[in-house]
């Protein structure tokens, strides 16, 4: 309904006078042409109340082209629109009395434009004049008339939805309402205002397109979706866009998606959706695809687009996604082109890619534990620790060794050949290590191989001819490790481990389980399934078998909210008995059934109800977890609420949600940049007041939102917890020291941490995870990232998440897990692991080296024209390395790439138009 | 080596082979010092960088910003809920009351203010009082030892001469008075003509801080700051003070004069200090009057207090358009001698506007003279315009100057209104001081 006018008439008449009495005041200050425009515009509106319409519409034509003339500063109000304001009442009253003709929608559009200045708030008097006027162009006016009008609209748009589901039912009553009030407006504006309220936005849509569009060729893109957004029908956007401006708008509707709650973020990245596959903007499309994670979408994409060095592009995202996908026959037509571009997919030729950046980069010759530690810069004392040949210094130089030689095929530990027996050959090694450590041992070996399926299986082949059964676990797992994220058609992983699995030996079977685990990670194989649910029904299996079960469960379902899957979890669950759900390791049978829900968000409510019936002692660990694992990565605050107010209590000893809650708000608020920074202060919050049990897991919590990004603040915050006087919540800063700085060897963080093990050489347990955190910093040389987050930070992949929420939770009983015999656990990263590379390639997927530039990525969103996307840039040539917060841009016309992020693999293209200079 | 290593380096090596016995206590030992002390650590550090929330873009007004802002919005209440809940369940305040009760008792009273001279080790410095000689003395465990430097003011125990505290406030209080307290009554109101200045420095000095989002939309960097030149008295500290009057922003002002020091280095500090403050109190206008004082080219000079001078210019310089980027600080300059200043001074990207005062026109003469007689009771017979078509060359001032003169020529003859003839002869001894004793129109 239209705003009363009577109302608003009396309203502003007092106000006019107050303002007449200071102009009469200020007369004498005008100068010599403002007054004479005054007493113009004052001519102006005598005349327009003159009877001859003739006169009339000579003055309202002058005032219009005053008006529209008239410039100023960016903040006073234009000189004649000044002058004007004394006249508004009396030329609205005149308007009211005027007969309806064409004069008086002119004198309508000039009270439009005068309302600007002159209407109070919320009476959106400008709107209303506007639709009474004559529908002329609408940017003829300026741009600060538009941007009123579409605030107005916004306002009464809200607000005739508003009637519309309040007053539905009195109607009627509302319309005789009406009759009283507008009794001395005219029919024709009674007739509009009937109509309004039957086809209540009618009117005002089409105005919104007239503003949308204007919008739209101004550079306003920004402005016109706000206003769609506002009306609720963002699909007029879809119009509107052309090859100038889709980018830009897009951009705004992904970065404003984050932000958004409920169904409308879905909803905004549809539509940007909907415009990139109208551009042919392909991998972005895609982008937005896997984000929705609608394979439906994703297949669209495959089928509109026929150019196959793009369908290759499109394979190379989805394989640093990390989800196993399948092309048919619709999407490749050709048998030969479907096998290649699978095996991009399957990521047959990442290890090929990433020894080939070793290559460039010069990092191949292998790196020994020592060469880590450099231990010959601490002074004196450290050293004497060093060489007391102990089984946990063994297992740490292990661990270091597989990091960081992770992927290159060669070490100086495992991988030495066997003629060298003199120095050590790698089975020397492998019996330097005790029991258990013998397990890590064996699996680092596929570490080292890692993503080389054949020469890793041939390798690896030799332990399982030994009779240790740590051995023999070890190498089931190193099956595990060397396929994880390669798919391969003839499934080793499955046929070597399958038979293993219901082997009496628990290592062995916990070897084998976790092995499937990681190699299967996101691929849901219903064999695979089908042999671990049949573990956890197994009543004599014991408890760590069937936490690992679930966790390898959880891994290979991730994020699919498998039914199946979920009952035998709960079951498995249920069947515990009061001891067993004491046990450190019971924790990881709700991380298994919350994986199995990761950034799922409702979908988890059922199974989360669930878990309420479940015993006392795990109900409230499970119910933290789920939710903390199905709102992972959406930012969504009142989750962050929910699990604050958990950690805000103080509890008695032996209940253990809040580590999980902490974790939780990591893992939620990890999903945009603002979100992470505040939870940094929050997190510093819980600190200050939290107990013990959440002081332990905020130092995990700050390692998972900063992965791979070593932030100086949250580094310095970590240091000071690595001095803390409780032992566990110094490992845990310690750990995180390690993964905020995975893979960038950061000096400063190095540096920390070689103190910290001079500081701690003889507490061997936090020595331990000193020297598993150097690993981690110079994880694969500085070749690789742990971040799950790729594409910019638009996309995260589940599977990897899930790995390191796994090696998390885990974190969290320190001494009962990783100090004790499950530190192969740590292996579990393996799933996030992915070389933070640019590797460029020409259209035969043959590696070929452009210049390309590198530097600090600037948000440009909502700016006009064509910003800089990069800061402080170096060129290099590829391949090159990519840090958290990187961008890269081409620095040659030569080529064009197929993707427009460039990150992983990026196919480029010949540019026609180049042309060599000179 | 032998004897070299001092006490300090050794004991807690000695300490630790002895903890070898009894593995519990190792828990216990001291964290590892600080590796470094000193001011360069501390800037980025601290409650301010630590309180500092994030930054929102885009600049320009949104939606986005809008939902950016809230998300931003809702973190903090759920942090405020959560401490609100925390402080509810287990207050802290009297933990810490007690804790601060501990400290005073340590600390002693009365305290006595001294100066660190050196850092000796962890433990112990030389200090010396604002009287004696210098002591070699502990510091307390409790003092901040990332925060102490040599030179810092430091809280001492009044008998044993401990370091018990240091003073925190490390502003110069030279540029604490610098900061404008309380506004200047002059508005833009009372400046008569200047239109166009006072949209210039506007768009220069105002806009760029409340409205940032502008200059976004067209992708220009806003100006850094304006000089105001022109002849005495054309109203160029008049339209600062009117700026400072309207503007929320921190307003610093200094006078050329000021930067010059005593002491060698002095100078450039208080520059440095002045735009430090103004950056943490940022958004910030700081205006500079009389700039000449220290802003004259630079030339071989031959006096120490020249060149002194000239160093303070250049530490001015790398202020203006240094390395480090000044964010929110614009900066206003006012000199009436625009050509002796030094050209690296005026180049764009230091002072990107230049903003000339000329003498009033006839039209703003007019206004002037009615500003000023707006309050004056005036006589029928008083005719301004004469004044006002007059082909004197009058400044701002020397208009203020003639209406005020007038006054006082009514009020020795105890008249109620001031009439023409006050103005005459007003003007006559206004302008026979301005021309240095030639009377008006001797040679006409």
């Amino acid at each position: 309904m239209a705003p009363d006018p009577n109302a608003s008439g009396s309203g502003t008449t007092p106000s006019k006078e107050h303002k007449k009495k200071k102009d009469d005041k200020k007369e004498e200050d005008l100068s010599d042409e403002d007054l004479a425009l005054k007493q113009q515009l004052e001519l102006y509106v005598e005349r327009v109340q003159d009877p001859d319409p003739g006169l009339q519409k000579a003055a309202l034509e002058s005032m219009r082209q005053e008006i529209r003339t008239s410039t100023s500063s960016m903040t006073s109000v234009p000189k004649p629109l000044k002058f004007l304001r004394p006249h508004y009442g009396t030329l609205k009253a005149y308007y009211e009395t005027m007969k309806g003709s064409d004069l008086k929608k002119y004198l309508a559009d000039i009270l439009s434009v005068l309302a600007l200045t002159m209407s109070a708030e919320g009476e959106r008097e400008s709107l209303k004049y506007r639709l009474l006027g004559s529908e002329g162009d609408i940017g003829s006016w300026g741009h600060e008339y538009v941007r009123n009008l579409a605030g107005e609209i916004a306002q009464e748009y809200a607000k005739r939805q508003d009637h519309c589901e309040h007053y539905d039912c009195e109607k009627i009553e509302q319309k005789e309402n009406i009759q009283q009030t507008s009794d001395i407006q005219s029919s024709r504006e009674l007739g509009i205002q009937e109509q309004t309220e039957e086809a209540p936005i009618d009117d005002l849509m089409e105005l919104v397109q007239q503003i949308v569009a204007f919008h739209m060729k101004h550079n306003a893109e920004p402005e016109a979706v706000d206003l769609l957004m506002e009306v609720e029908d963002l699909d007029l956007l879809i119009e509107h866009v052309d090859k100038t401006n889709f980018k830009r708008t897009c951009l705004y509707l992904t970065s404003s998606a984050r932000y958004l709650p409920g169904p409308d973020d879905m909803l905004v990245l549809d539509i940007a959706y909907m415009i990139y596959l109208k551009f042919e903007e392909y991998p972005n499309a895609l982008q937005i695809a896997l984000y929705l994670d609608n394979l439906q979408y994703v297949k669209q994409v495959f089928t509109s687009c026929d150019n196959l060095p793009r369908k290759k592009q499109f394979c190379y995202i989805l394989a640093r996604h990390g989800i196993i996908f399948d092309l048919d026959d619709d999407m490749v037509a050709d048998d030969d082109d479907r096998e290649a571009l699978q095996d991009i997919i399957n990521n047959t030729k990442l290890s090929e890619g990433y020894l080939t950046l070793a290559r460039d980069i010069e990092v191949m010759e292998p790196k020994s534990p020592e060469d880590i530690y450099k231990a010959h810069l601490l002074d004196g004392r450290a050293s004497a620790g060093a060489s007391v040949d102990s089984a946990r210094q063994n297992l740490a130089a292990t661990f270091v060794n597989a990091f960081v030689n992770a992927g290159f095929g060669q070490d100086k530990l495992m991988t030495v050949p066997s003629d060298n027996t003199s120095t050590g050959s790698s089975a020397n090694w492998l019996f330097k290590n005790k029991e258990h450590g013998k397990t890590s041992a064996a699996a680092s070996l596929s570490m080292i191989l890692l993503w080389d399926v054949d020469a890793g299986l041939a390798q690896i082949d030799k332990y399982f001819h030994l009779s240790d059964s740590h051995v023999i676990a070890g190498a089931l797992l190193g099956v595990g490790i060397v396929n994880c994220g390669i798919t391969n058609d003839c499934d080793p992983a499955l046929a070597l481990l399958g038979d293993y699995v219901d082997k009496e030996d628990p290592s062995i079977r916990i070897g084998a389980i976790m092995g499937l685990g990681i190699a299967y990670a996101g691929a849901q194989t219903d064999l695979v399934r089908s042999k671990l649910t049949r573990v956890l029904n197994d009543a004599k299996a014991p408890l760590d078998v069937i936490a690992f079960t679930a966790i390898s469960l959880g891994l290979v379902y991730v994020g699919s909210c498998n039914e199946e899957v979920a009952q035998a979890i709960i079951f498995a669950l249920m069947d515990r008995s009061e001891s067993e759900l004491a046990d450190p390791l019971t924790r990881l049978l709700p991380l298994g059934l919350g994986l199995l829900y990761l950034g799922k968000q409702e979908s988890v409510e059922a199974t989360a109800e669930v878990s309420k019936t479940f015993n006392e002692k795990i109900k409230k660990y499970c119910d933290m977890t789920l939710l903390s694992c199905a709102y992972a990565g959406t930012g969504n605050v009142l989750k962050v609420q929910n699990l604050l107010g958990h950690c805000s209590q103080h509890l008695d000893k032996g209940e253990t949600h809040q580590g999980p809650a902490v974790l939780g708000i990591a893992m939620v608020a990890m999903a945009e940049e603002l979100g992470l920074e505040m939870a940094i202060r929050s997190l510093e919050h819980l600190l200050q007041y939290g107990e013990q049990n959440i002081r332990r897991a905020v130092p995990l919590a700050l390692g998972l939102l900063c992965i791979s990004n070593p932030k100086v603040n949250v580094m310095d915050t970590l240091s000071r917890l690595s001095h803390d006087t409780d032992s566990e919540v110094a490992m845990a800063a310690v750990i995180s020291l390690g993964l905020i700085g995975a893979g960038t060897n950061n000096a400063r963080i190095a540096g920390m941490l070689r103190n910290l093990s001079s500081y701690y050489y003889k507490d061997a347990s936090l020595l331990f995870c000193v020297r598993i955190a150097q690993g981690l910093v110079h994880l694969g040389k500085g070749l690789l990232t742990l971040n799950p987050y790729h594409s910019e930070r638009f996309l995260l992949s589940p599977t990897a998440l899930a790995g390191i929420v796994t090696m998390l939770h885990a974190c969290l009983d320190m001494k009962a897990i990783i100090l004790g015999k499950y530190h192969y656990v740590l292996y579990f990263l393996v799933l996030a692991m992915q070389p933070r590379m640019l590797m460029t390639v020409d259209e035969n997927l043959k590696p070929l080296s452009v210049p390309v530039r590198v530097g600090q990525a600037v948000d440009v969103v909502g700016q006009a024209g064509r910003p800089k996307t990069i800061t402080g840039f170096q060129t290099h040539s590829t391949p090159v390395l990519l840090a958290a917060g990187d961008r890269a841009e081409l620095a040659t016309e030569k080529y064009i790439p197929l993707s427009p992020i460039l990150e992983g693999f990026v196919i480029l293209k010949e540019n026609p138009d180049y042309r060599e200079e000179n | 080596m032998g004897q070299a290593p001092s006490g300090g380096l050794n004991r807690p090596g000695g300490d630790r082979k002895h903890d070898d016995a009894n593995k519990k206590e190792k828990k216990y030992e001291p964290a590892a010092p600080p590796s470094r002390v000193g001011r360069k650590q501390r800037k980025q550090k601290g409650p301010e960088a630590a309180a500092r929330l994030p930054t929102v873009t885009p600049l320009s007004k949104c939606k986005l910003r809008l939902l950016k802002l809230d998300r931003i919005k809702d973190y903090l209440l759920m942090e405020e809920e959560f401490v609100a809940n925390q402080e509810r369940l287990k207050p802290q305040e009297e933990k810490n009351e007690e804790d601060r009760s501990k400290v005073d008792d340590l600390r002693g009273s009365p305290m006595s203010v001294g100066n660190l001279e050196e850092l000796i080790d962890e433990n112990h410095a030389i200090v010396s009082s604002s009287v004696g000689p210098e002591y070699y003395v502990g510091i307390l465990s409790f003092v901040d030892k990332d925060q102490l430097e040599p030179g810092c003011a430091i809280l001492m125990h009044n008998k044993v001469l401990s370091v018990v505290g240091l003073l925190q406030d490390e502003v110069d209080p030279m540029v604490s008075v610098m900061k404008v307290e309380k506004a200047p009554l002059e508005s833009y109101a009372d400046i008569g003509g200047l239109d166009a200045q006072i949209q210039e420095i506007k768009e220069a000095v105002e806009l760029p801080l409340t409205h940032p989002e502008l200059y976004e939309d067209i992708g220009i960097k806003p100006p850094k700051g304006v000089i105001l030149y022109g002849e005495p008295g054309t109203g160029k500290t008049l339209l600062a003070k009117a700026v400072a009057n309207s503007t929320s922003a921190t307003f610093l002002r200094v006078v050329g004069s000021e930067l010059i020091q005593k002491y060698l280095g002095d100078g450039p500090k208080l520059v440095r200090e002045l735009f430090r403050v103004a950056d943490d109190l940022s958004p910030s206008i700081v205006f500079i009057d009389e700039i000449d004082a220290v802003g004259t080219k630079r030339y071989d000079a031959h006096s120490g207090g020249e060149r002194e001078i000239q160093r303070t210019m250049l530490e001015l310089l790398n202020q203006l358009d240094g390395f480090d980027s000044r964010g929110d600080v614009k900066v206003i300059l006012a000199t009436n001698r625009m050509e002796s200043l030094d050209p690296a001074l005026l180049r764009p990207g230091r002072i990107d506007r230049k903003i000339e005062f000329p003498l009033p026109d006839i039209k703003t003469r007019r206004r002037i003279f009615q500003i000023h007689t707006s309050r004056m009771t005036l006589a029928d017979d008083v005719n301004l315009e004469e004044f006002v078509m007059t082909k004197d060359e009058f400044s701002g001032a020397d208009i203020k100057a003639i209406c005020t003169e007038a006054g006082l020529l009514a009020l020795r003859e105890r008249r109620m209104k001031v009439t023409h003839a006050d103005f005459k002869k007003a003007k006559e001894k206004v302008m026979f001081k301005k021309k240095e004793g030639v009377p008006e129109g001797l040679y006409m």
